[in-house]
């Protein structure tokens, strides 16, 4: 295990789209939080200190009308870990230096987690530093903690979800556009699809029935761990009622471990 | 020094056969050359070995298979495709991702380097290099470990003529130290001067394992030439012993039969000799008989009956 997880983090070290991802998702972090925190410094009445910094924090995703666009970004580290042996061949290079395919598998989970932890982590300092460089209210510790743990976990699950995509279709492209894809526009058209019939049944304001279904939105429901005042809030009219960020992330990670061992599955059974 | 036993390997694709029970075995000291057709299932056959398709069979280097050896690439170097490579990762930084899954210094990815002559574009991206250049590189990740086996599909591809004779010494050194050298290649000649064994394979199936002088020398168009003024006593003669005669000018040529049964034909019946000379098949001859039947991808011949 430990030779897997070498090779792993030589191979992170050694290629550039390591440093662009990361570097993008920090300058994007940077920059969007400076000029948020400045924004809310000038304000007439600023946030309180946790509102301001789950705002930071997310860059407007805590308030549920936008995705998590670090996720997006650090989320490509873990397509690339898996698209790159397929896409360019290497992995049988990998497999004749690692036979045991098992731990492979495992170094590209921990490593693909770790640094997606790590990089997410980075993008919370930024936002506790932008707001004190604009003087903002401090947030509390158990704030910064929750949104933390929030964060970082659907970040990393994020992440993982690239991995097993780009494990399954050994197609790098297809894995991104999975990625990119099944969270910001699938899940959004079956919800649309839902709530257009759920209107329209005899009891559209009932908690039971179809609705059930959207707090399965593995992706949606996994974001309940860094929401906190939801777009889904408004359609509790509809009697949609999510699972909070424990449930959430319960399905999120429930989602992502399925596809993880399918994945893994198939590599093992799967010609290299 | 490692004996890599292959038994019973296998693989289909769908309802088509890729690999058909393959048995052989590969010894120390010696490069054995694998050759087959096109499509006839030898890169097929070098992956199973490896573990890296799934398969029928076993293959084993010194009794284990290649998923049971620590740090693999100690034991046995595999060159299976061309440029298996990240195109931005430095090729020296790609040395040392493999080289550390082994637990192998940089300093050894220097020496290999240094090696296969790549020391002036080490730092740079392998997305520049020529299929050569690339091949040398696969070539040095193959020696990283120092392994006593190696296994190479193909490694004379996009070489050029001073790089295929450096390949050819350099294996023939390695298998001269007594490593056990298991080589697939297109270019025929070159692997007649190579080669000291042969597997050929065709439709993933066996057609010979042996020497290459074995293999040469039981091809049926080995023949002799016989010049003799008394051909119309010698021909009959040397029919009667079962072997085939054709005139070609002044020469009879003569398939199935040896130079002695010929020459005690002859003196029995009482016809001179003029010349009497062992014509050899040459491997491409050879090969090309064998595997005649096997081809998997068959052109028209140009000009020709098709």
């Amino acid at each position: 295990m430990i030779d897997s997880l070498r090779y792993e983090y030589l191979r992170l070290r050694t290629i550039r789209s390591t440093y662009w991802l990361i570097g993008l998702a920090l300058s994007f972090q940077l920059i969007m939080t400076m000029i948020i925190a400045w924004q809310m410094s000038e304000a007439d009445n600023p946030p309180s200190g946790d509102n301001a910094f789950d705002v930071l924090a997310t860059i407007g995703a805590s308030t549920g009308f936008a995705p998590l666009f670090i996720a997006y970004i650090i989320g490509l580290l873990g397509v690339f870990s898996t698209g790159h042996e397929y896409r360019h061949g290497m992995i049988r290079a990998t497999l004749t230096a690692l036979p045991s395919r098992s731990m492979v598998f495992a170094a590209k989970i921990i490593s693909t987690g770790i640094v997606s932890a790590l990089a997410a982590v980075f993008c919370i300092g930024i936002a506790l530093v932008a707001g004190l460089v604009f003087g903002l209210d401090r947030p509390s510790t158990q704030e910064v903690l929750d949104m933390t743990l929030g964060t970082v976990l659907f970040t990393v699950l994020f992440a993982l979800s690239g991995l097993a995509y780009a494990a399954i279709t050994r197609n790098q492209t297809a894995a991104v556009a999975l990625l990119m894809l099944l969270p910001s526009v699938v899940e959004q058209i079956i919800k649309a699809i839902i709530l257009a019939i759920k209107s329209s049944s005899d009891d559209p304001r009932g908690t039971g029935g179809l609705v059930q279904v959207l707090k399965y939105l593995p992706y949606d429901a996994g974001g309940q761990m860094y929401t906190r005042a939801s777009f889904d809030d408004l359609l509790q009219i509809f009697g949609v009622v999510p699972f909070g960020a424990l449930g959430g992330g319960v399905v999120m990670t429930v989602f992502v471990g399925s596809l993880l061992a399918i994945s893994y599955a198939l590599f093992l059974r799967r010609d290299a | 020094m490692a004996l890599i036993r292959a038994d019973g390997l296998g693989k289909s694709y769908g309802s088509t056969r890729a690999v058909n029970d393959l048995s052989f075995e590969v010894r120390p000291g010696s490069v054995t050359g694998f050759l087959g057709p096109n499509g006839s299932g030898k890169s097929t056959t070098m992956r199973l070995m490896l573990g890296l398709d799934r398969g029928e069979g076993r293959t084993t280097f010194d009794g284990k298979t290649f998923g049971e050896l620590t740090h693999p690439m100690r034991h046995v170097g595999a060159l299976l495709e061309a440029k298996p490579f990240h195109p931005t990762r430095r090729a020296r930084n790609h040395l040392r991702m493999l080289a550390v899954a082994n637990r192998l210094p940089d300093s050894r990815v220097d020496e290999v380097i240094d090696l296969v002559g790549l020391s002036t574009v080490s730092a740079g991206k392998p997305k520049k290099f020529s299929l050569g250049m690339g091949q040398r590189l696969g070539i040095a990740a193959a020696l990283l470990g120092d392994p006593d086996t190696l296994i190479l599909d193909e490694p004379s591809n996009g070489l050029d003529p001073q790089g295929i004779t450096w390949l050819r010494n350099l294996l023939k050194h390695l298998a001269g130290e007594g490593r056990s050298v298991f080589v697939s290649s297109h270019l025929l000649q070159e692997m007649a001067v190579l080669a000291d064994e042969l597997v050929v394979i065709g439709r993933g199936k066996m057609l010979a394992n042996g020497a290459v002088s074995d293999f040469i020398s039981h091809s049926s168009l080995g023949a002799v030439e016989v010049r003799t003024p008394d051909r119309t006593v010698l021909a009959p003669a040397i029919e009667a012993l079962g072997a085939t005669v054709v005139q070609e000018g002044d020469r009879l040529v003569v398939s199935g039969a040896t130079a002695e049964q010929i020459g005690d034909a002859a003196h029995a019946a009482g016809a001179r000799l003029h010349q009497l000379t062992t014509r050899q098949a040459t491997l491409e001859e050879a090969f090309l008989e064998a595997t005649g039947l096997s081809e998997e991808f068959r052109g028209s011949q140009v000009g020709g009956d098709s």
